[in-house]
């Protein structure tokens, strides 16, 4: 993708940006673009929406979005943990291409985090007898 | 990795962080929050929120036991989306050290 300037702030249109470029990667992706169009399944228009909310509340602090993504991924047949560092790789890419140089890295240390986490979750998930266990 | 409620909430209660974070994932005692940490995704939006500064990310050693009470009241508590007061003596409390000691409640709070 060319962009004539890239964003130097994170806003609201800026996220628009960077969901529609990335989930347009994803959907052509050999690895991930599979796995997305079973949940998807072609709807893509509000996925993209709620992919929207999702970074603007992260981002901005906006609260547009309210969910629960640890069960929503959870119920994903055929999520593996090297899709997450894929994911990753391919969402950094696509920030440079749209950010400066700061807010790219913004997004990417967020997208970071919430990725470990969420791997964390699906795969390695706390044993529950040690989250009972009393002070 | 998530993020943890830890000794300053007790008896402030400000709630700012129920209304920012994007997973719902605090619950309410009668007079502090927990983080469930398994539903955290370790976004990070909470914890500048926070006027008592009480939310830290989970990496550090000394945080183990606030780890284990959220996890264990997550459980219990009921779950709260949505501001409301804050208790009218919270900024007397604020900032007084070892509240857990002194004050923590098990009993749950009201939630939404």
């Amino acid at each position: 993708m060319r962009v004539d300037m890239k964003i130097g702030l994170v806003s609201e249109e800026g996220i628009r940006i960077l969901v529609d470029h990335f989930y347009a990667k994803v959907r052509v992706d050999p690895v991930l673009g599979p796995v997305f169009e079973r949940v998807v399944r072609g709807k893509w228009g509000p996925h993209l929406e709620t992919m929207c909310n999702f970074w603007s509340s992260v981002m901005l602090t906006s609260g547009r979005y309210k969910g629960a993504p640890v069960p929503a991924h959870l119920r994903v047949k055929g999520i593996e943990p090297q899709m997450f560092d894929h994911w990753l790789r391919l969402f950094g890419e696509t920030c440079d291409e749209i950010f400066e140089h700061e807010v790219a890295e913004a997004f990417r240390a967020k997208a970071a985090r919430i990725a470990e986490s969420l791997k964390l979750a699906l795969f390695f998930r706390l044993n529950p007898a040690s989250a009972t266990r009393s002070l | 990795m998530t993020y943890v409620v830890t000794d300053n909430c007790i008896k402030c209660k400000y709630m700012d962080c129920v209304e920012v974070c994007p997973v719902d994932c605090f619950y309410e005692g009668d007079n502090m929050l927990v983080i469930h940490p398994d539903e955290c995704i370790d976004c990070g939006v909470c914890e500048p929120e926070c006027p008592a500064e009480a939310i830290s990310p989970d990496g550090d050693q000394h945080l183990e036991k606030w780890l284990r009470l959220n996890a264990e009241y997550a459980l219990i508590w009921p779950n709260i989306t949505i501001k409301r007061e804050p208790p009218a003596d919270a900024k007397e409390f604020d900032g007084e050290p070892n509240k857990l000691e002194s004050y923590f409640s098990p009993q749950p709070g009201r939630g939404d």
